[in-house]
C-alpha cells in the first residue's frame, strides 16, 4: 500500500480503450501511468468491445513498472458494474471513477470492487482506487472524496466538463482553473494521496503546454494526465531535478546512511538535525532524479 | 482523427464533400443517386476532410480517400470500417460495392470478395449470407446421368403467359430450367408476390424450378452510375457485371448449359441487355432467344401492358394475357394494387 | 451457447481483426482474410476457435478480416462477437474468460 501511494506519478497517459494498435503500444513511451480509457473514449456501441479488449490486453500484455489505470463508467450507466467484475478479475492495478461528486459513491465503488475481489479469489484490496473530479460539487467534496476509501491513490481534474459546469471554457492562463487546481491538491495532501492535473489538449502549442506544466509542478501536483505520448518527456523534462537539488538530495541520503550505521534514531548534517520533511523531499529528489537517469539504481 | 456523419442536406456540408469527390475524379452528383444516400461518413484529419463513405441501403457508394501525407491505405481502411461497423449495427450484413478496376483490391484487403469485373466496374461483396451461401441454397438437379439444364431470368411483374411460354419453350428443349426471379423490391408487384405468381402459374411444370435471383441479379435499381463519366453507357456495364456472375458463378453450380430470353421488341434497354448477354455468355454459356408470345388477339403479351389495364381499370381486357392464378390474385388485391399506383409505384419500365 | 443472431465486433484498422459470427448447423468453420495468412493462419484460426470453444459454443460459421492482430486482440474482438451473437453481453461468463 505504502508503496503503491509514494511511486511516481509524472505522466498519466490516456489510452483508447477500443483502439488495439494503442493499447498495444501503450507500454513503449514510458509513461508512469497508462489509464486505459473505457469512457469517453468509446462510444456506447463499443462499450462491451472496449472492455473485452483491455481484459484481454491486461492479462498478456507486458507494460514494464507503469500503473496500470482503467476509467471505467460511471455508477449511473449500464455498464459500471460489468466494467468492475472484468477489470478486477483482470488484476486491474487502480480504477477510476469518471465524474465523481461525493465521498459516497467512492464508498459504493468500494463495496463494489470488494465484491468482484471475493467473487473472483483476488486478494481483498488488492484494487486501488482513484477518483475524477469534474464538476463544482466534485471539487468542494474533494477533501471527503480523497478520504473517502484507504484504497484511494489519488484524485485527478479533468477540466473539460469542470469548465463547462463553471460556465466557462479553457483559456490559456488558467485562471479559470486555480480554484480547483488548490482544492483538489490539498483534498489529495490532507489526504496522503497523489494528484494529477488536467490535460493539455493542443497539441500544436508546446510553449503553452509547458507553461503549464511548469505552473501545476510549481503548485506541487504529482504530474498530469495526457493524450499524446509525445508530451511525456516534455512533462519529464519539467519535472526533473536540478543538478543542487540532487546533490543536497544525495548528502541527506547519505546522513540517513550514517545514522543507521551509527544506529542512532536522530539524522544530522552539518552539525544540524535533519527532520521528516527535508528526508521525505529528499527521497522523492532522487526518484525524479533517477527516473530522469541522472543518478544510477544506488543514487550515485 | 475522427470520423462524422455528414448531413448531406447542408449545403455548405454538401458543398465540401462534393468538391473533395470531385477532386478525385467523381463528377455525378445527380439528386436520383444522392437521394439514395442513406448515409455518409467523413473522416476528417485537423480539420480537413481526407476521406468520405456513402451507403445506399447495402450498397456502399461515393467512396473517396485523400493519400497525401498518410500510411497507405489507412485512412481507407478506416473509413470503410467505420462505414461497414455502423451498417453491421443496424443489421445489413451483407454489403456491396460497385467500384472502378483500381479499387478492387482496398477492398479485398478488408475483406470484400470480387464477384465480377468488367473493363469499366467491378462488384464485390462482403458479409453474410454470401454468394456461398446463395448457392449452397439453390435446389440442385440429380446429375446420376447427363442432364440439360437451362435457366431463364425474370422479374415477372406480374408473371404472364408470355414468360410461361418461354419457360415451356426452354422445357422443350431442357431436362430442367431453372427460373430466377429478381430479388430487388422496385416494382409494382413485390418481390414475395411475385415469387409466389410465377410458382402458382408454373406449378404443372414440375421441372422448372423457381427459385429467388437474391442479390445476384445485378438489377438497374441497384446499380450505381456514379462513379462513371456521364454519357457513358450504364445498362451496358451494368449488364456486363450481371452477365459475368451468371456466367462464372452460377452457372457452374447448377450445372446451366442455356440460358434462354425472350426477344424484347419494345423496350431499347432489356434489347441492350439481350445483346450482351448474347456478347458475355458464350461459349460457357450458349444463350437463345425465343420470339414473344402473341396473344390470340395478335397482341405481344407484356407485363407492362398488364400493369397499365391495370392503372386504368381494364382489367377484363388483359384476361386472356395472363394465367388464371395471376388474374385471381390482382382481382383480390386491386384495391392494394390501386393504392401502390397512386402512391407513384411506376408502372412503366420493366 | 447457441447463436442467436448474426454479430460483428473489431475493426479494420491496423492492429485490429474483424470477427464477424453467423448460425451454422454444426461445426466452426472459419474464412479468414489477411495478409499474413500464410505464416499465421492456423494460430489465428486456433484461438478463434479455442475462444469459441471456451464459450461453450460449438456451432458457428466465423468470418474474420485481420489486420495483424495479436492474439489477445483476436481472442478480445472473437468473444465481444460472440458474447453480442449469443446475446449475452449484459451477463458475460466472466468466470470462463
Amino acid at each position: 500500500m505504502a508503496e503503491t501511494k509514494e511511486r511516481l506519478r509524472r505522466t498519466m497517459m490516456f489510452v483508447p480503450g477500443n483502439n488495439p494498435a494503442m493499447v498495444k503500444d501503450a507500454g513503449i513511451y514510458g509513461a508512469d501511468s497508462i489509464m486505459f480509457d473505457l469512457e469517453d473514449a468509446v462510444s456506447m456501441n463499443e462499450k462491451d468491445a472496449a472492455r473485452d479488449l483491455v481484459y484481454e490486453a491486461l492479462q498478456t500484455q507486458d507494460y514494464g513498472n507503469a500503473e496500470l489505470v482503467v476509467r471505467i463508467n460511471g455508477a449511473d450507466t449500464p455498464y459500471y458494474h460489468n466494467d468492475i467484475l472484468a477489470m478486477v478479475k483482470a488484476g486491474i492495478e487502480v480504477i477510476r471513477l469518471p465524474k465523481t461528486e461525493t465521498a459516497a459513491m467512492i464508498e459504493q465503488l468500494e463495496a463494489d470492487v470488494l465484491a468482484a475481489e471475493k467473487r473472483f479469489g483476488r486478494p481483498e484490496g488488492s484494487t486501488h482506487l482513484m477518483a475524477a473530479i469534474e464538476s463544482a460539487k466534485g471539487v468542494l467534496n474533494s477533501p471527503e472524496i480523497a478520504a473517502a476509501s484507504q484504497r484511494m491513490i489519488g484524485i485527478a481534474l479533468s477540466a473539460e466538463d469542470y469548465t463547462t459546469d463553471m460556465k466557462t471554457h479553457r483559456y490559456p492562463d488558467g485562471a479559470e482553473l486555480q480554484f480547483a487546481r488548490n482544492m483538489v491538491l490539498h483534498a489529495a495532501r490532507a489526504a496522503g494521496i497523489a494528484a494529477f492535473d488536467t490535460v493539455f489538449s493542443n497539441m500544436n502549442d508546446p510553449e503553452g503546454f509547458y507553461r503549464e506544466t511548469e505552473y501545476i509542478h510549481q503548485l506541487g501536483f504529482d504530474g498530469k494526465s495526457l493524450v499524446n505520448p509525445r508530451q511525456i518527456p516534455m512533462v519529464n523534462k519539467v519535472y526533473q531535478p536540478t543538478q543542487a537539488e540532487i546533490e543536497n538530495a544525495q548528502n541527506v541520503m547519505k546522513a540517513i546512511e550514517e545514522a543507521k550505521i551509527k544506529g542512532s534514531g536522530v539524522i544530522s548534517m552539518n552539525g544540524q538535525m535533519v527532520d521528516r520533511p527535508v528526508v521525505m523531499r529528499a527521497q522523492r529528489v532522487m526518484m525524479l532524479a533517477q527516473a530522469a537517469h541522472l543518478v544510477d539504481e544506488e543514487g550515485n | 482523427m475522427t470520423v462524422i456523419e455528414l448531413n448531406l442536406s447542408l449545403p455548405e456540408v454538401k458543398n465540401q464533400w462534393q468538391n473533395f469527390l470531385q477532386k478525385l475524379g467523381i463528377n455525378n452528383f445527380s439528386t436520383a443517386e444522392i437521394q439514395q444516400l442513406d448515409l455518409t461518413l467523413g473522416l476528417y484529419e485537423d480539420e480537413q476532410l481526407v476521406a468520405t463513405a456513402s451507403a445506399a441501403h447495402n450498397v456502399i457508394k461515393y467512396v473517396g480517400v485523400c493519400q497525401q501525407d498518410s500510411t497507405p491505405g489507412a485512412r481507407f481502411n478506416q473509413i470503410i470500417s467505420e462505414l461497414t461497423s455502423r451498417l453491421y449495427q443496424q443489421g445489413i450484413f451483407h454489403l456491396f460495392v460497385f467500384t472502378k478496376p483500381q479499387y478492387s483490391l482496398s477492398f479485398q484487403h478488408v475483406g470484400f470478395k470480387q464477384l465480377a469485373d468488367s473493363s469499366q466496374a467491378v462488384f464485390l461483396e462482403t458479409g453474410t449470407p454470401d454468394i456461398q451461401d446463395y448457392l449452397a441454397q439453390l435446389p440442385q438437379v440429380s446429375q446420376s446421368h447427363p442432364q440439360k439444364i437451362a435457366a431463364i431470368v425474370m422479374n415477372a411483374n406480374p408473371f404472364t403467359l408470355g414468360h410461361r411460354y418461354l419457360v415451356k419453350r426452354a422445357l422443350q428443349q431442357s431436362d430442367y430450367v431453372y427460373v430466377f426471379v429478381v430479388n430487388t423490391d422496385a416494382s409494382l408487384f413485390k418481390t414475395s408476390e411475385r415469387i409466389q405468381l410465377v410458382k402458382a402459374g408454373l406449378k404443372d411444370l414440375p421441372h422448372a424450378l423457381v427459385v429467388n435471383g437474391g442479390d445476384y441479379m445485378v438489377s438497374y435499381a441497384t446499380f450505381p452510375a456514379y462513379f462513371l463519366q456521364s454519357g457513358q453507357d450504364v445498362v451496358r456495364y451494368q449488364t456486363t457485371l450481371d452477365a459475368h456472375i451468371f456466367r462464372d458463378l452460377i452457372a457452374p453450380a447448377c450445372q446451366i448449359s442455356t440460358r434462354f430470353l425472350g426477344s424484347e421488341p419494345l423496350s431499347p434497354t432489356t434489347a441492350i441487355y439481350n445483346q450482351v448477354l448474347q456478347q458475355e455468355l458464350p461459349p460457357k454459356v450458349q444463350v437463345q432467344v425465343i420470339e414473344r408470345k402473341q396473344s390470340d388477339s395478335q397482341k405481344v403479351i407484356s407485363a407492362s401492358t398488364v400493369r397499365q389495364a391495370l392503372a386504368h381499370n381494364q382489367l377484363a381486357t388483359i384476361k386472356d394475357l395472363v394465367p388464371a392464378t395471376t388474374y385471381q390474385f390482382m382481382q383480390e388485391h386491386k384495391a392494394l394494387l390501386e393504392t401502390r399506383i397512386k402512391e407513384g409505384m411506376r408502372i412503366n419500365g420493366n | 451457447m447457441e447463436i442467436k443472431e448474426t454479430a460483428v465486433a473489431g475493426t479494420l484498422e491496423s492492429s485490429d481483426i474483424q470477427i464477424m459470427i453467423t448460425k451454422a448447423d454444426q461445426g466452426i468453420s472459419i474464412e479468414l482474410e489477411s495478409d499474413v495468412a500464410k505464416q499465421f493462419g492456423q494460430q489465428i484460426k486456433k484461438v478463434i476457435t479455442d475462444t469459441l470453444k471456451q464459450l461453450d459454443i460449438d456451432a458457428a460459421h466465423v468470418k474474420a478480416v485481420d489486420k495483424g492482430a495479436l492474439d489477445c486482440v483476436i481472442k478480445a474482438r472473437t468473444i465481444a462477437a460472440a458474447q453480442r451473437a449469443t446475446k449475452t453481453v449484459d451477463t458475460p461468463a466472466w468466470e470462463v474468460l
